[in-house]
């Protein structure tokens, strides 16, 4: 009897769950790997929702064309747009389907889902489960695996550690090895297609509001096989976030909506107990530097203001960590605990001090990778995505496939709010189809039937890495110590605001760390459960990742989405003259075409494994259905820059010129 | 809860003694390690300068103790053990509060005593997600091709269902509870890695399933689609290691850091199995 | 080789059903014969004719008390106790690191259930000596200090049989451990089959299983504190009136109603009772005749 195939998924979140369920349901040997009981996957973070055009929205003249234009916009128009639109339209079926799974979303009184409105958009497109919605997802997805291991269909991995891809002679993926992180077995499987769903890298800054697994170490072991890598420096940041010794965890900003109040002693790490500040002392900064908006300004420049004041002027409240003051202490009890009362338990709880009656400290956080494995697609002729095609989040190695937070491909340069639990169930369950109409008739044989000489050394490359780690002499670098070094520098240079200089010198010094790293010497060298070298590992492959978000950073002169350089930022309007206000708005105009033509591009990253660094290169972003446009929310002379850029719009003669470009990787 | 953030003004370094266990079967001992306070520390925090320090109070190097956690929220489940003899999530509790409230000389880390210890604080939970198995804990759609809306939920239902599916299987009410008993199987000789897992899943099963499974098999057994399984269900609850087990001690639900109703569900299960047994003995 | 799958054993397959019938057994017939057992014991506060009417009353099922004494009274406890230790063998009370009511309340309800076994044990030997079987009662039963209790000299036996300081300390321990174990068990009864289940309600049937525990306790010191008050040649006199009047009615057939009698004189009896209670009290108060 002939072996069947098997597909290989790497991690458990929303993402891999999907594409398991849906492979199963397909009749598809699936082996599911994590690093954790896939139920504990990062996905359970996400509290806010997941967007879709629905009845309610529609009568109101939503449809999934504009829910397509919100994420392109909210992505400065970064991401080739067929994938986005496809999973726009797909959103709504996608919603139904979690319904139909049992995911206990809020209800009207009627019983329908009920929905409510999320940042980036005019319309209540969000469907919401309480304050966990990914949590809820996940489990829905989760339940439904172990449906199909009961089944015997899929098999679960869990507490295996992805090590390495396995290629053939031809380049093609085949499997992959990976660790047993109890028993530290080292072992390959075979696979006739492995899929990577293992979320986002904010490890690589230290502390972020990712969970430990995010290291990004099985995408940047693919990189480092030669998987491209794409638009590595957007990373969003969320405004406000508890900082903890540990992690940073996610504060709304309903808080600052409901009249919270952000400040900073005047003088620098003021040890006195912030209520016995008096009201002289302390700098209301965003009040004072913005008077029209206040504590209420967009989400960005409330990010870029709290960082510079802590990390360029110095002003953090704490000496050895950064924070500001969100002071809500001059609200009624009453109304705080009726408004914001699920939020400000979770401050309590983490931090253990009423925020109620102390103002709390918090501070930005990296929170969502927008870059990624880079995924192709294959475009039909209206834009959308050809269904089960084999290119769909296919990597550039044959045979894997990237999906959810590790492929680049649907954020752009920003992500939408309640976009990303979107994204990776979708495409979980879009990559499926492709993948089991190639195992019909697979060229060259079932990966399990391959000569087990190929499996045999690419374990055996494996073994030597992590017997020469164990088997190091003591006194070398502590793993934990450089990477508390490696995210400093990271949060620093590579978050918020990006500076050249800054840039060019954080990649020297994750340089240097990275040879450090090298040298790292274990405290426990047994073979049993040993945590130690797993994280080294980890650790050691995160630079490639650091890099390519540095590299990345440096060369993109200009700002994009989350990606902030203030040398590159062009100005808003200053002159009060009508004439020269237009003539100003001429040239910021010229200025905004200038740009695209030069930077709206993909950025590529690729491994060079001779220089132990990488190699950059641009790609044309397909931006045929929806023309790029500025983003001039907050913009002094906004008006008359929308003035001049609709006039040039209608002047042109053909609507699609210059702007539209083939669809990528070809 | 006005409480202030004070620290105790003496401390600036406090002790942590953790039960460690090199590996299955390996004899558990207590390690003495002393940690530098900070302000607004947890014990996740306390763990991981242990490890980077990788030294014990009386300056003898040892291996960094091993722990499981992952999202550091409490939302994942992950990071349970025993602190100060009460089970609970390493990252939600806070150094200031155990040195206030409970024991300001020490803070004690063991492992979950109701699971295998795999090493130090790390246990294998299995035996929980099998019983998520026995307890056919999904609905039982039809597949997952464009089937239209799921059924109308009023909201009164899904505000009974949605604390119930918050649980995380983190294993806190197992470890509470004075019925669930610890389960440990060792490889025999000669048996297969196949072989020794169908033996663990078949002890597993006729061990007490725990009220996190009780729950859960409320919750589907709640759900318009989900009833359709809901005698299978119920004939898990009544079969060896089901509801019967339970004493009604109550701890489930006062350590249950999701602050479940097990007690309401355990109740309903009760109610539920009583209806199924009876309808089954004058049906069949 | 495959090591076979562990079985499940006979108890572990009718675990449901055995538990539930154990649930149901402490309630029905145990824990209500308990309330009636206690009830017709308190009625010796009104008066040695009242209880010893009672008494009567039990044993007019004449040849049938045996069968019923057996089928629903001692088999249901030996039940309900036998398994009570299976159960109680399966856990592992943890009050010293989760001291909540609820913990405590599961851990005492084990606890008393140990100690109501124990006494029940004691007490139907020391009344009533087990078994009926002449051979058995005469050469082990009360030469052991059992079968104290005659039914047809109720009042005056039981209260000769309640002498010292022991044991009556032994049966208010073992009165309050059962009442508790009663109360505790309709509360955790009540969950079980599922009649309270939201914590309102289970707070509400706590409260209302207290008031029946307290209720039910100070019936049992009632019954306590009957054979304390009763003086047992008053006693004696009216059994033997009413005896009397039984046998002149044709009601009883003196030949038959011999065993159920005190034996000998009650003064042989209290002297025996008395030196009994020196021996194991270290000279507890008895009363001079």
């Amino acid at each position: 009897m002939a072996a069947r195939p098997r597909v290989m998924i790497v991690g458990g979140g929303l993402a891999g769950l999907a594409a398991a369920m849906k492979l199963a349901e397909l009749e598809v040997d699936v082996d599911l790997m994590s690093l954790t009981p896939v139920k504990r996957s990062h996905s359970v973070c996400a509290q806010g929702g997941i967007n879709s055009v629905n009845d309610q929205t529609r009568q109101l003249g939503d449809d999934e064309w504009k829910h397509f234009d919100d994420t392109v916009y909210g992505g400065d128009f970064l991401q080739h747009q067929p994938p986005v639109k496809e999973m726009a339209y797909w959103a709504p079926p996608v919603i139904d389907l979690m319904d139909r799974l049992g995911v206990t979303f809020n209800r009207t009184p009627e019983g329908f889902l009920d929905r409510r409105r999320f940042g980036g958009t005019l319309y209540k497109r969000t469907a919401f489960a309480g304050a966990t919605t990914g949590q809820q997802l996940l489990y829905a997805l989760d339940e439904q695996v172990r449906r199909w291991e009961v089944a015997g269909r899929i098999r679960k991995f869990e507490f295996w550690d992805f090590l390495a891809p396995i290629l053939d002679e031809q380049g093609r993926c085949r499997g992959c090895v990976a660790q047993d992180l109890v028993t530290m077995e080292i072992r390959s499987f075979p696979a006739d297609f492995v899929v990577l769903a293992t979320g986002g890298c904010g490890l690589i800054f230290g502390r972020s509001t990712m969970s430990m697994v995010c290291t990004g170490s099985a995408v940047s072991r693919c990189f480092q096989a030669g998987a491209k890598y794409g638009n590595g420096e957007f990373v969003q940041v969320h405004p406000t976030a508890i900082p903890g010794a540990d992690k940073l965890r996610l504060m709304s900003e309903s808080a600052r909506g409901e009249g919270g109040r952000v400040w900073v002693p005047r003088k620098p790490h003021d040890s006195r107990d912030p209520r016995q500040i008096p009201e002289e002392e302390r700098y209301y900064f965003l009040e004072e530097r913005y008077p029209e908006y206040g504590n209420l300004v967009p989400r960005d420049i409330a990010t870029r203001e709290i960082f510079s004041v802590c990390v360029q002027e110095g002003l953090s409240v704490d000496p050895d960590r950064q924070a500001v003051y969100l002071d809500l202490t001059h609200i009624p009890r009453a109304e705080l605990d009726r408004k914001l009362g699920g939020i400000l338990e979770i401050y309590e709880k983490f931090q253990g001090v009423d925020p109620r009656d102390v103002p709390m400290k918090i501070f930005p956080a990296v929170h969502y990778s927008m870059g990624g494995l880079w995924v192709d697609y294959e475009r039909t002729a209206d834009g959308g995505l050809v269904p089960a095609h084999p290119k769909n989040q296919a990597t550039s190695i044959p045979g894997l496939y990237a999906i959810g937070e590790c492929d680049y491909q649907y954020h752009g340069a920003n992500r939408l709010g309640a976009n990303s639990l979107l994204s990776c169930i979708f495409s979980g369950l879009f990559v499926a189809p492709g993948l089991a109409d190639q195992l019909e008739n697979l060229t060259g044989g079932v990966a399990s039937e391959l000569p087990a000489g190929l499996f045999e050394s690419a374990r055996r490359r494996e073994e030597e890495r992590h017997a020469e780690l164990l088997s190091r002499d003591g006194g070398g670098e502590n793993p934990y110590l450089l990477h508390q070094q490696l995210g400093d520098i990271m949060t620093r240079t590579a978050t918020v605001v990006r500076h050249n200089d800054q840039l060019a010198e954080a990649i020297e010094q994750v340089l240097e760390l990275r040879d450090r790293a090298d040298r790292c010497a274990l405290s426990d060298t047994g073979n049993w459960t040993n945590q130690n070298v797993v994280f080294t590992k980890s650790l050691q492959d995160m630079f490639p990742i650091a890099l390519t978000i540095l590299r990345g950073a440096l060369m993109r002169d200009e700002c994009r989405g989350a990606h902030y350089k203030p040398e590159f930022e062009l100005p808003g309007l200053t002159s009060d003259d009508p004439a020269e206000r237009r003539r100003q708005a001429e040239q910021w105009v010229d200025a905004f075409v200038e740009k695209n033509r030069k930077w709206l591009k993909s950025t590529i990253a690729c491994w060079n494994a001779d220089r132990r660094d990488i190699d950059i290169s641009y790609e044309d972003v397909d931006t045929s259905l929806i023309p790029p446009r500025p983003r001039l929310y907050g913009l002094v002379g906004a008006e008359t820059i929308e003035e001049v850029w609709r006039e040039r719009q209608q002047a042109m003669a053909e609507p699609t010129g210059e702007a539209a470009g083939a669809p990528a990787g070809t | 809860m006005a409480e202030p953030q004070s620290k105790p003004a003496s401390i600036d370094s406090f002790e942590v003694r953790i039960l460690r266990q090199e590996a299955p079967g390996r004899a558990s001992y207590w390690e003495r390690h002393r940690v530098d306070y900070e302000p607004q520390m947890n014990v996740i925090s306390v763990l991981q300068k242990i490890a980077a320090k990788a030294t014990t109070i009386d300056g003898r190097s040892v291996t960094p103790v091993a722990w499981d956690c992952n999202c550091l929220e409490e939302i994942c489940g992950a990071c349970t053990m025993v602190i100060n003899g009460r089970v609970r999530q390493a990252c939600s509790a806070l150094v200031d509060n155990l040195l206030q409230q409970e024991d300001p000389n020490e803070i004690r880390l063991e492992p979950m005593s109701k699971f295998p210890v795999v090493r130090d604080l790390m246990v294998d939970r299995s035996r929980l997600f099998r019983a998520l198995e026995k307890a056919r804990a999904w609905v039982p759609v039809d597949g997952y091709y464009e089937l239209g809306p799921g059924p109308r939920v009023s909201p009164e239902v899904q505000e009974q269902a949605y604390p119930l599916s918050k649980c995380m299987s983190c294993g806190c009410c197992l470890e509470a509870c004075p019925q669930y008993t610890k389960v440990e199987l060792t490889r025999l000789s000669g048996e297969t890695d196949e072989e020794f897992q169908q033996r663990k899943r078949a002890t597993y099963d006729q061990s007490f399933i725990g009220a996190h499974a009780i729950s859960q098999i409320m919750l589907f057994n709640m759900h318009p689609t989900g009833k359709h399984e809901a005698a299978a269900r119920l004939d898990q609850l009544t079969a060896p290691g089901g509801i019967q087990i339970c004493g009604n001690a109550q701890n489930c639900v006062a350590v249950c850091p999701k602050e479940i109703p097990l007690t309401t569900s355990i109740a309903r299960a009760g109610r539920a199995t009583t209806a199924h047994v009876i309808k089954k003995w004058f049906d069949r | 080789m495959a090591e076979p799958t562990p079985q499940p054993t006979f108890f572990q397959r009718h675990e449901f059903l055995i538990r539930r019938l154990h649930s149901l057994s402490g309630l029905i017939p145990v824990g209500a014969y308990m309330c009636v057992h206690l009830m017709v014991n308190a009625s010796l506060l009104n008066s040695p004719a009242s209880y010893q009417k009672a008494v009567y009353q039990i044993h007019s099922l004449g040849s049938f008390l045996p069968i019923v004494e057996w089928g629903f009274i001692f088999i249901p406890i030996l039940f309900h106790a036998i398994f009570g230790v299976v159960i109680i063998a399966g856990g592992l009370p943890n009050t010293g690191n989760y001291p909540y009511k609820a913990n405590i309340r599961y851990t005492l309800q084990r606890a008393t259930g140990v100690i109501a076994f124990f006494f029940i044990v004691y007490h139907v030997f020391h009344m009533h000596g087990w078994f009926h079987w002449d051979w058995w009662l005469d050469n082990v039963a009360r030469p052991l200090g059992g079968a104290r209790f005659a039914p047809y000299n109720a009042a005056s036996t039981l209260t000769l049989a309640f002498r010292g300081v022991v044991i009556p300390l032994v049966y208010a321990i073992g009165v309050t451990s059962c009442v508790y174990h009663l109360a505790n068990g309709i509360w955790t009864m009540g969950i079980t089959w599922g009649v309270w289940t939201s914590p309102a309600a289970q707070r509400r049937a706590t409260a209302v299983c207290g008031v029946f525990g307290l209720l039910l306790l100070a019936v049992a010191f009632g019954s306590w504190s009957g054979p304390l008050r009763t003086d047992p040649e008053d006693a004696r006199a009216v059994e033997q009136k009413m005896y009397n009047a039984k046998v002149a009615s044709g009601e009883l057939d003196p030949q038959q109603a011999e065993h159920k009698r005190a034996s000998g004189h009650l003064g042989e009896e209290t002297a025996a009772a008395a030196t009994e209670d020196s021996q194991q009290s270290n000279g507890g108060a008895t009363k001079s005749h």
